[in-house]
């Protein structure tokens, strides 16, 4: 009782502080006059007795300062005294002010914003019940070079019916369908096609309706849907008579039977990919926003094949490791290499699998990027630090007569020691909020428009993580700039200060080697994040650069999605290829037109292995198939080695165009024209060789590719190429030029080759982007710091340097003790930096391209850049050095 | 022992404050007063003897007031004007009791001391 109402009385106090110090008044001019009315009764004369009522009294401003302290927070006055005088101080210099409220909020804004986006990503579980019982289970394939791949989806069921370490097991897959509600052309979705107890698994119940039920998986029952809220939002706006509507779905009728909660989200075919290859570009893929249940007949699928196309996922049985539920798989591989329905390779270890918790499936490779990110922009934020820190040393040094005279008439150490931390606190605060403001615009920005393959991407949020993070790093970065200035001034003898005139250096030779050492290390910090930001560039370079093999100017790619319902036959397709090709090539200004079966850099879609047909032990590995009609290769322009490109008039189908490095793999300095191989147990004739080309990935050698004419396996996902001068303005055309043969065929986007490039390269170029902002912020911290430290030294020194002036130094004499000044703590900064690079280039070794992780001309061109930069930051301060009138700077001695 | 007030920056012959939160408690125990009512009233108990520095009251009625063991109120008094009066809390009766006994044992064994040497 009696704690609550001292407590509630503290309140009081606190919040009624004006009301309770107006009665502290009245009481005690109460006092005051009581006792004045008692003395006149006792015969005093009025001014006598007000003497006499103060006398017995006693000092009443020191009454009521003592009162005031028994109400408590006397500290918080002062506290908002200082704040006050900082507030005050700052206002006094904008010019200091505004520049460390820019950094702050910049490296805040910058730090915060890299932080919720490591944190979203890398740190956060994944937003599952017990998420981390969730897996993603891989296989082994040994003719598949052992990578880990998506699994057969008859061994996948195996693994469902016989694995006890799981309690339960999905496969699914990722595909992109054709959406239409009405009577509108078909818009492309996402989706995913899985057995039913996918949402079993994840323990995800339905927002509206219901997920799926077993019977959703039995063939004739399985025409419904299930959407996530993004997609309900946007089709039916939100309405709950969804459930129940139908939708056609990859030419299909559906029902929609549930809507998934808003907070579901599944990772996107980009981000769980089934298929690995080392550095292939993925097209970025949005996230599924439909799923869809799969009625499969299991037996139809073949025993060995079909990798890569299908994800497991599973949950754990509680206390099960991931070393045990990868053992049983590997026990299960085993039974099925010995069953007798296996028709392949029996060798033991030819089928393995692989156990993987699902957040790391997730996450991947964004892994050493994004710390990447996160280690770059705090050394950029430390070396924002070491700026502030810096300029408040510099104005310390300025300060210290005032500092000792404060100290002189009894202050506190600690005092003004408070009175510095309150300045850098007020500015961090000011700098944090705006920084945090700024972080939450940048995110915005960056999920709105978001090329980057970023597992995780719509759960990027600034939440109290986030908050929490920015307000330490805010107290960190104060307390850490308010460090240095305050060590000086408690190392400052007010005597010394004090003897010292006001004109002259303050005896700062410590003060000053202090700000060079600040200013070495930040040119470590700055040299080695350069450093980086080189290598990333001269990488991105490198890969824009690379001979391609074919021409990406004036040509666009429509990609259209027929779907077995519609065009199941080989002739339905063949039919709207060839209608569709004459229609692009009606269109005026078309030079050509042709079609291919995969998304030129959008990666491998088609593998095979190839063997010559007279000699079978050469086998190449798996190659990449397109399937092309006549005029593909002129259309693209590539160019032709050896025989002949398809043409029109070819009725053969069973003709291939190898490229020439697989050429040279099956037949060395042979002339493979005429020569036959064996694919898939079929058998071609080699009619042409077409230069190497970087087709499926600017990131990996030219691929080893065979061209097949497209009437002999007409693809589903068709690519139609055209070449036109003004190609950028044909985009409605070519989809009119499509819709004209069939409206509701389903077109997942028309774009020019030149954006596809860019897009097969958005996260590199994001990265390089990022770096190079960091690395250019990073320059102009460490100029800003050098030339602050310069312009200080030269004011102090002006008389010396009148001094050496009148005593014969000539101009350049006097540039060059500028320039030496800075130069020590540059060149130590340099060397120190490029050691460091040297161990973060090992580290992101792997996410480089065509340059080392110590590479000559990036350390070149990087020292050079550095130290130009730091003579042009020293160069103004010389100048005002090497105009110093020796009889003016001696005269004011 | 008797608590030592920091603040009040003590002379030798000044009241030691543990001993002036008894008094003040003490005086208030029977009726509402305020503080130059206080300070005259412990002058006039102790014959003149006790000389309260009138002021240094002041901080100890508020730090009292804090600890919830007295209470104040404004009201008017016989002539009429403003004044705040303090007078004692269940808490401060309390503590009142406890302090009285602990001066008297303090006292009585003073005295013994006093008296036997």
């Amino acid at each position: 009782m009696v704690w609550a109402r001292r407590f509630w009385l503290r309140l009081q106090s606190l919040f009624r502080r004006n009301r309770n110090e107006r009665q502290l008044h009245d009481e005690i001019q109460f006092h005051l006059e009581q006792q004045i009315a008692e003395n006149i009764a006792a015969g005093m004369n009025p001014q006598e007795a007000g003497y006499a009522a103060m006398r017995t009294f006693g000092n009443p401003t020191i009454t009521k300062e003592q009162a005031r302290d028994t109400w408590g927070w006397l500290w918080l006055e002062q506290i908002a005294c200082d704040l006050r005088y900082a507030a005050r101080t700052l206002r006094k210099s904008p010019g200091f002010a505004s520049t460390a409220f820019l950094t702050l909020a910049l490296g805040i804004g910058a730090s915060t914003a890299v932080f919720t986006v490591v944190d979203s990503v890398l740190l956060k579980p994944l937003a599952f019940h017990e998420s981390g019982r969730l897996v993603a289970c891989w296989e082994r394939v040994r003719f598949l070079g052992d990578d880990a791949t998506g699994p057969n989806p008859r061994h996948a069921d195996v693994w469902r019916q016989r694995a006890t370490a799981f309690s339960g097991l999905t496969y699914s897959q990722y595909a992109a369908m054709g959406l239409t509600l009405g009577a509108e052309h078909p818009r492309l979705t996402s989706a995913v096609v899985t057995i039913p107890n996918l949402f079993d698994i994840l323990e995800v119940h339905a927002y509206l309706g219901r997920t799926f039920v077993p019977e959703d998986g039995v063939p004739g029952h399985d025409n419904v849907a299930v959407l996530t809220y993004p997609l309900w939002q946007d089709l039916f706006h939100g309405d709950p008579s969804a459930v129940g509507a139908t939708i056609r779905v990859g030419d299909v009728s559906r029902q929609v039977v549930g809507v998934l909660p808003a907070n579901f989200h599944f990772p996107s075919a980009s981000v769980l990919r089934s298929f690995r290859r080392a550095d292939q570009s993925v097209s970025v893929a949005p996230d599924p926003a439909i799923f869809i249940p799969a009625a499969l007949d299991i037996a139809k699928f073949p025993w060995n094949g079909n990798y890569g196309n299908w994800i497991t996922l599973g949950r754990l049985n509680p206390g099960v490791t991931l070393a045990q539920a990868s053992a049983q798989l590997n026990t299960i591989q085993a039974q099925i290499l010995s069953d007798p329905a296996w028709p392949a390779d029996r060798r033991p270890g030819a089928l393995g699998a692989w156990v993987q918790p699902m957040q790391e499936a997730v996450v991947g490779d964004s892994r050493t990027a994004l710390w990447l990110l996160m280690a770059s922009v705090l050394g950029l934020m430390l070396i924002a630090c070491l700026n502030l820190a810096n300029a408040q040393l510099g104005r310390a040094m300025t300060r210290s007569r005032e500092s000792a005279v404060r100290t002189a008439l009894g202050a506190a150490k600690w005092r003004l020691i408070w009175s510095v931390l309150a300045e850098n606190l007020l500015l961090a605060a000011l700098g944090g909020a705006a920084g945090i403001l700024l972080a939450n615009a940048a995110l915005n920005l960056f999920m709105r428009d978001t090329p980057v393959g970023l597992p995780r991407l719509s759960e990027i949020h600034l939440n109290l993580n986030e908050l929490l993070f920015s307000i330490l790093l805010t107290f960190g970065a104060s307390l850490l700039s308010a460090f240095l200035p305050a060590l000086r001034l408690l190392a400052t003898d007010p005597q010394a200060s004090l003897q010292q005139s006001s004109s002259r250096s303050f005896g700062s030779r410590h003060g000053n080697r202090l700000r060079r050492w600040l200013i070495g290390m930040q040119v470590a910090g700055c040299t080695a994040l350069l450093l980086v930001t080189g290598l990333f560039s001269k990488s991105l370079l490198h890969l824009l650069g690379e001979e391609r093999g074919f021409d990406t100017g004036q040509v666009a790619v429509a990609e259209v999605r027929l779907t077995p319902q519609s065009y199941g036959t080989d002739q339905n397709r063949v039919n709207f290829d060839d209608a569709v090709l004459s229609n692009l090539r009606a269109i005026p200004g078309v030079e050509a037109a042709a079609m291919v079966s995969a998304m030129p850099l959008g990666g491998e879609s088609w593998i095979e292995s190839v063997q010559r047909l007279d000699k079978p032990d050469l086998e190449s590995p798996l190659i990449n198939f397109r399937w092309v009609s006549p005029g593909y290769f002129e259309t693209t322009r590539q160019r032709l080695v050896a025989g002949r490109f398809f043409e029109e008039r070819d009725r053969n189908l069973s003709n291939v165009v190898l490229s020439e490095g697989e050429a040279k793999a099956l037949w060395g300095n042979e002339d493979p024209i005429g020569g036959q191989v064996k694919i898939e147990g079929r058998i071609f004739t080699v009619i042409g060789v077409v230069a190497d080309s970087r087709n499926t990935s600017l990131k990996t050698p030219p691929a080893r590719m065979a061209y097949v004419h497209y009437k002999d396996r007409p693809p589903f996902p068709t690519y139609f190429v055209v070449r036109a001068p003004n190609v950028g303005g044909l985009v409605s055309a070519m989809r009119q030029a499509i819709w004209k043969y069939d409206p509701e065929v389903t077109i997942a986007r028309v774009k020019t080759l030149g954006a596809q490039l860019t897009d097969s390269l958005a996260t590199e170029r994001f990265e390089t982007l990022v770096l190079l902002s960091f690395g250019a912020a990073a320059l102009l911290l460490a100029m800003l710091g050098i030339y602050g430290v310069l312009s200080y030294s030269v004011v102090t020194r002006k008389q010396e340097i009148g001094v050496r002036m009148a005593l014969g130094a000539t101009r350049a004499k006097v540039y060059a003790l500028t320039f030496a000044e800075a130069g020590v703590p540059v060149f130590a900064g340099v060397i120190a930096g490029l050691a460091g690079s040297v161990l973060a280039g090992r580290a992101v070794r792997t996410m480089l391209y065509g340059t080392q992780a110590v590479d000559p001309p990036v350390i070149l061109m990087v020292t050079g850049l550095f130290l130009l930069s730091a003579m042009a930051a020293a160069f103004l301060p010389a100048r005002r050095a090497a105009s110093v009138q020796p009889m003016e700077a001696l005269r004011s001695e | 022992m008797l608590i030592v007030d920091n603040h009040s920056m003590a002379k030798p012959n000044d009241l030691v404050q543990g001993t002036l939160d008894l008094l003040i408690l003490k005086t208030i125990s029977l009726e509402p007063k305020h503080g130059w009512a206080i300070a005259k009233r412990i002058q006039q108990i102790s014959g003149e003897v006790l000389q309260v520095q009138q002021g240094s009251l002041y901080p100890a009625l508020h730090r009292l007031e804090q600890r919830a063991w007295i209470k104040a109120k404004w009201k008017e008094t016989e002539t009429g004007r403003q004044a705040k009066f303090y007078s004692l809390t269940a808490a401060g009766r309390a503590q009142l009791e406890k302090e009285a006994a602990h001066w008297s044992r303090l006292s009585e064994a003073i005295d013994l001391v006093v008296q036997t040497t």
